[in-house]
């Protein structure tokens, strides 16, 4: 045991199993996650308690609190607002949360608590938005953005090139010169985060030498020493090693997770290749360690980051680093959110790995994204080709400018299915009309108008507001502009405010209209009166199930030349065109994307039966995908040009989700069309892939009993989560997803 | 000149049916009928009905518009009689719940076209193309010999899946368009394949030899089915014939190269359509055949390459 010597390999799997508890007691303690795998471990027994939320994407999710942490609070009717007293109570809570070390891990720490779940209430009250909730519960509207935390990434190489000290040299300096009354909240609150940062980090480093005193095996204390070390010097230097780098950037990223559930991470493979090249240079780096460090953070941080993609001047940035991050992932099989760039530029071999590890892993891991369309389409905004390059991918379906763009993405989203029920129904409760499918798309476009309004009257509420309810000091401290203007980033603190709005469900809404056009208008198989009887009564009956596989059998969007095709085209740009031509009453820029997350079951349930067969509160379609089963051969290259042609096209994305053959063999061959099938979707214009090849008799089987595989890993969306996490509902869509993709 | 041809499927991202994506277009009508065929509904060159009994919702609206009595409800039972059919698709008109569809579309060049140029750009990326299988597509050859020359007028590559039973013009006249040719050779033994196969393989052992005598690309594909070739003897035929072919071929100097441009490729038997066969209406007589093992195969395929041909297991 005392000469026990370890491989890395060896380590990492010591740290999966680890993470395999945690996550279990997880399950039996939380039950459902919908979401992304935070990477979070439970708070010790005698203080956890659990509690229901609204969580930073929207979800209704259930968190767990840790009880020893009680939030001071600023308002008669409870809660906390404003920067002074969050970064008060986040600098407490990183005092008091307990120490983690896992002695087979280079790197110390994760985490217990998210500051974001304390929050109660979520909005402070005094801010009434009730001018806006007529028309929020008239289109269903839940996720309009007010009060959306973090989805905008920060720029790591300010941290790297500064550390703790030297950020809290940097509040000081500005608060000298930014004295007004709202700067000096922001930096009191930025001060305190700091000084709670180095508390924490100053704790591991004291129990790491601790237990390094206690631990037997000799290469274990060896470890833990250095862990002290390295972590005495963090406390206030920025880091000089890439381990050390790696360590800083874990403490940054899962205290972004503690204080709003934040995730973005960004280029790991550009900011930490200057410490790689340095230590390999000196000689004290391997890639071995160097994967090893990596595997050691991404065990506690499933933060999204991109691989490989294009220098500012276009040129290829794929590096040695590149490749090592995914052979890391490879080697952790974990719910990970790793993107790798595909381009007419960019090395090929990258994308090639990747492939290759889709093959082998089966667990989604990586996904692909389409760089070059989505830098060249952000210009159409008046901004520079090189903003566009720079512009990383860092969240689930998003992209954002490290440290210079406030973005609210994956945050807002408009369920397009609501909007046509509302222009629907509007329509046949007229009677001054005679219904038709022109006068319902009339009727689309003027509701779908008026939803937009209403988002974009709610995002300017919530850019004024936001500094004083929850203020994201967080990300402020590696932002560009925050602490030198003493503006929180949703307060005019960055350089560019491009605000994300995604539209879901639009293969529901193409169908729906297409199947209306074909029995009603073109074959007179029923009429408008009988059909909305059938939608009334969610298509009871013999007849109105005969009704309902009538309207569902119409051929759908993604089969090829059909009306679905057609409409689908149309609802996106009808919805790309009035986004793009109407930003915020204040002048805010808004970018449409089209992307559902992993609420399509939950958006469903705001919707009654549609024309497309849909059953009344049934799940919508996903992203900009068509129905599952949408051909009888669910053709991925049919998918692809599907997808392809209905992309907004202004530097958001419109996901493609798609499921291969679980047969199909990891060969050369197999390899050289998946590469085409990725390479052409984004040369028709997709902007990214979240891709699946799953064994279809594992996921039935995980779905019937979730404990047969805990360790299944599924793309379940734009994240990546361990299969027997998600709810019935959820596991369905993914089971529906696969079984009908053969 | 025939204008129309009925057409049962036409599959995108067709990945098994030669280099690169393709889409492969599926004619109906063969001249064999192989008892363990995996694509029944390609044996008839009509349209028939496919029938799935439990997908019924019991809505009789097939009884309601069949003029020949081939639906009938009694008692809350549902009856499809075959022998009244006549295959006219009205019932699968007016079915939406997946019980009754016609297969078979007959469709012009154009629309086939259509649905193909859908795809140019995976063809492109990845070297792949069009297939035409069946059936037989030769049958139809002159609709695909249109079909094959507007393709090439797009620059797409084509390939023809073949069994090669037909008189030689047939596939001589397509070759000016043809990238690739894709031919069965099932048995050397003509009694036999008579009987496995409903004819002899006279023909297609003639049309092989012809087709090397070209300087056209040819996979040749061998199912292996137990009971029929997957003794080492009956295969060890095969591979002889092989063999000769691409002797034939080196000789007569058509290759370019020293490569005859000939490979060898091994189908195991699969139940995949034993469904179908059922929803046919039709005779699965291979339901008793187990699926050759892959230790079987690449036993198989070691014989072939002993005899230094180019030989993959599907």
């Amino acid at each position: 045991m005392e000469n026990n010597t370890y491989t890395y390999q060896q380590r990492i799997d010591a740290l999966r199993a680890t993470k395999l508890k945690h996550t279990q007691e997880k399950w039996d303690y939380i039950g459902v996650l919908d979401y992304d795998d935070y990477a979070l471990i439970l708070p010790p027994v005698e203080y956890r308690e659990k509690k229901h939320l609204v969580s930073a994407s929207g979800l209704e999710i259930t968190d767990v609190l840790y009880t020893k942490f009680v939030p001071k609070t600023n308002h008669p009717g409870g809660g906390f607002f404003g920067a002074r007293i969050c970064g008060e109570n986040f600098g407490k809570m990183l005092e008091i949360h307990p120490v983690y070390i896992d002695p087979f891990s280079s790197l110390a720490g994760s985490f217990m608590m998210i500051l974001l779940s304390y929050r109660d209430p979520y909005w402070n009250p005094d801010f009434n938005f009730s001018h806006l909730e007529n028309e929020h519960k008239k289109y269903k509207i839940t996720l309009h953005g007010i009060g959306a935390a973090q989805h905008f990434c920060h720029d790591m190489t300010i941290g790297f090139e500064l550390g703790w000290k030297g950020i809290l040299d940097k509040i000081r300096h500005y608060r000298t010169l930014n004295t007004d009354e709202e700067a000096t909240e922001l930096y009191d609150g930025l001060e305190d985060i700091v000084s709670g940062f180095q508390n924490w980090i100053g704790r591991h480093a004291v129990a790491a030498r601790e237990m390094a005193a206690a631990e037997k095996n000799r290469l274990l204390k060896q470890n833990l020493l250095e862990i002290a070390e390295i972590n005495e010097k963090l406390v206030s230097e920025p880091p000089t090693t890439f381990r050390e780098a790696c360590q800083w950037m874990l403490w940054y990223q899962i205290a972004g997770k503690m204080y709003n559930a934040g995730g973005s991470l960004g280029r790991i493979d550009q900011f930490l290749l200057p410490f790689y090249e340095r230590d390999i240079t000196a000689g004290i780096l391997t890639d071995e360690e160097a994967i090893f460090h990596i595997a050691c953070h991404f065990i506690h941080d499933t933060s999204y980051i991109q691989l490989g993609g294009p220098d500012e001047n276009g040129h290829d940035a794929t590096n040695k680093l590149s490749y090592l991050v995914l052979e890391a992932a490879h080697r952790l099989k974990i719910p990970m959110n790793v993107g790798v760039c595909v381009g007419e530029k960019l090395d090929t071999q990258l994308l090639r790995r990747g492939v290759e590890i889709l093959f082998e892993d089966k667990t989604g891991i990586p996904k692909f994204l389409g760089i070059d369309v989505t830098s060249k389409d952000f210009t159409k905004n008046g901004y520079p080709i090189e903003l566009g390059r720079d512009r990383v991918y860092c969240g689930c379906n998003w992209h954002a400018i490290p440290g210079r763009e406030y973005t609210m993405n994956d945050c807002v989203k408009l369920n397009l299915g609501v909007v046509f029920e509302v222009a629907f129904y509007d329509m046949m409760d007229d009677k001054n009309t005679h219904p038709s499918v022109a006068e319902l798309w009339k009727r689309y476009e003027y509701h779908m108008s008026r939803a937009v309004d209403i988002i974009a009257q709610s995002m300017d509420f919530h850019l004024d507001h936001m500094f004083q309810v929850f203020p994201e000091l967080h990300l402020d401290l590696l932002c560009h502009g925050p602490i030198e203007r003493g503006r929180d980033a949703s307060h005019g603190g960055v350089e560019f405010y491009n605000l994300g709005l995604d539209a879901a469900g639009l293969a529901t809404v193409a169908d729906s209209f297409a199947a209306l056009e074909q029995r009603i208008e073109i074959e007179k198989r029923l009429t408008w009166q009988e059909l909305t009887d059938y939608l009334k009564s969610d298509w009871a009956g013999t007849d109105g199930e005969r009704a309902r596989l009538m309207m569902k059998k119409a051929p759908k969007f993604g089969s090829g030349g059909s009306l679905a095709d057609d409409y689908a085209i149309r609802v996106s740009r009808l919805f790309t065109n009035y986004v793009i031509e109407h930003p915020t009453p204040k002048g805010f820029k808004i970018l449409p994307g089209i992307f559902s997350w992993a609420l399509t079951v939950q958006l469903g349930k705001d919707v009654g039966a549609t024309p497309n067969g849909r059953h009344a509160y049934a799940s919508i379609t996903h992203g900009p995908n068509p129905e599952p089963g949408f051909r009888k051969d669910s053709a991925p290259s049919a998918l692809a040009v599907a997808v392809a042609k209905v992309q907004p096209g202004y530097g958001n994305t419109a996901p493609m989700q798609i499921e291969l053959d679980p047969g199909l063999s990891r060969d050369e061959e197999n390899i050289e069309k998946l590469m085409s099938l990725i390479k052409t979707h984004f040369e028709l214009g997709g902007t990214q892939i979240n891709m699946n090849i799953l064994d279809k008799q594992k996921i039935v089987e995980a779905h019937e009993d979730p404990s047969r595989h805990p360790d299944l890993v599924v793309r379940v969306t734009g994240f990546s989560a361990y299969f027997a996490s998600l709810s019935p509902e959820l596991r369905q869509v993914v089971v529906d997803r696969i079984v009908t993709s053969e | 000149m025939s204008s129309t041809a009925l057409i049962f499927h036409i599959q995108r991202f067709s990945i098994h049916d030669g280099p690169g994506i393709r889409t492969t277009v599926f004619f109906k009508g063969c001249s064999l009928s192989c008892f363990w065929c995996h694509n029944p509904e390609g044996r008839h060159a009509y349209s028939e009905i496919q029938f799935v009994a439990s997908n019924c919702i019991g809505c009789g609206e097939c009884v309601y518009v069949c003029e020949h009595h081939a639906h009938q409800l009694k008692d809350g039972e549902r009856f499809y009689s075959r022998a009244l059919c006549v295959n006219c698709g009205k019932c699968a008109q007016n079915c939406f719940s997946g019980t009754l569809e016609l297969i078979g579309k007959r469709m012009t060049v154009k629309q086939v076209m259509d649905e193909i140029l859908r795809d140019s750009a995976f063809y492109e990326s990845s070297n792949g193309g069009i297939t035409l299988s069946g059936g037989e597509p030769c049958l139809k050859s002159v609709f695909i010999r249109t079909l094959l020359e507007q393709c090439k007028q797009q620059n797409i590559h084509t390939a023809l899946e073949t069994c090669g039973n037909y008189k030689w013009d047939k596939l001589n006249s397509l070759l000016p368009f043809t990238d690739l040719v894709m031919m069965d050779i099932k048995l050397m033994n003509p009694d036999k394949h008579k009987q496995v196969t409903g004819d002899s393989n006279k023909r297609i052992i003639t049309n092989a030899r012809q087709l090397v005598l070209t300087d056209k690309p040819i996979i040749f594909r061998t199912p292996i089915v137990p009971t029929v070739n997957d003794t080492i003897e009956e295969f060890s035929e095969i591979v002889d014939f092989i063999e000769e072919l691409i002797e034939l071929r080196l000789k007569r100097g058509k290759a370019s190269t020293n490569d005859a441009n000939i490979q060898l490729e091994l189908l195991p038997f699969h139940q995949l359509a034993s469904d179908k066969y059922k929803h046919l209406g039709q005779d699965y007589k291979a339901a008793q055949l187990i699926p050759p093992a892959s230790e079987k195969m690449h036993e198989l395929a070691e014989i072939a390459k002993k005899h230094a041909i180019d030989v993959k297991v599907r």
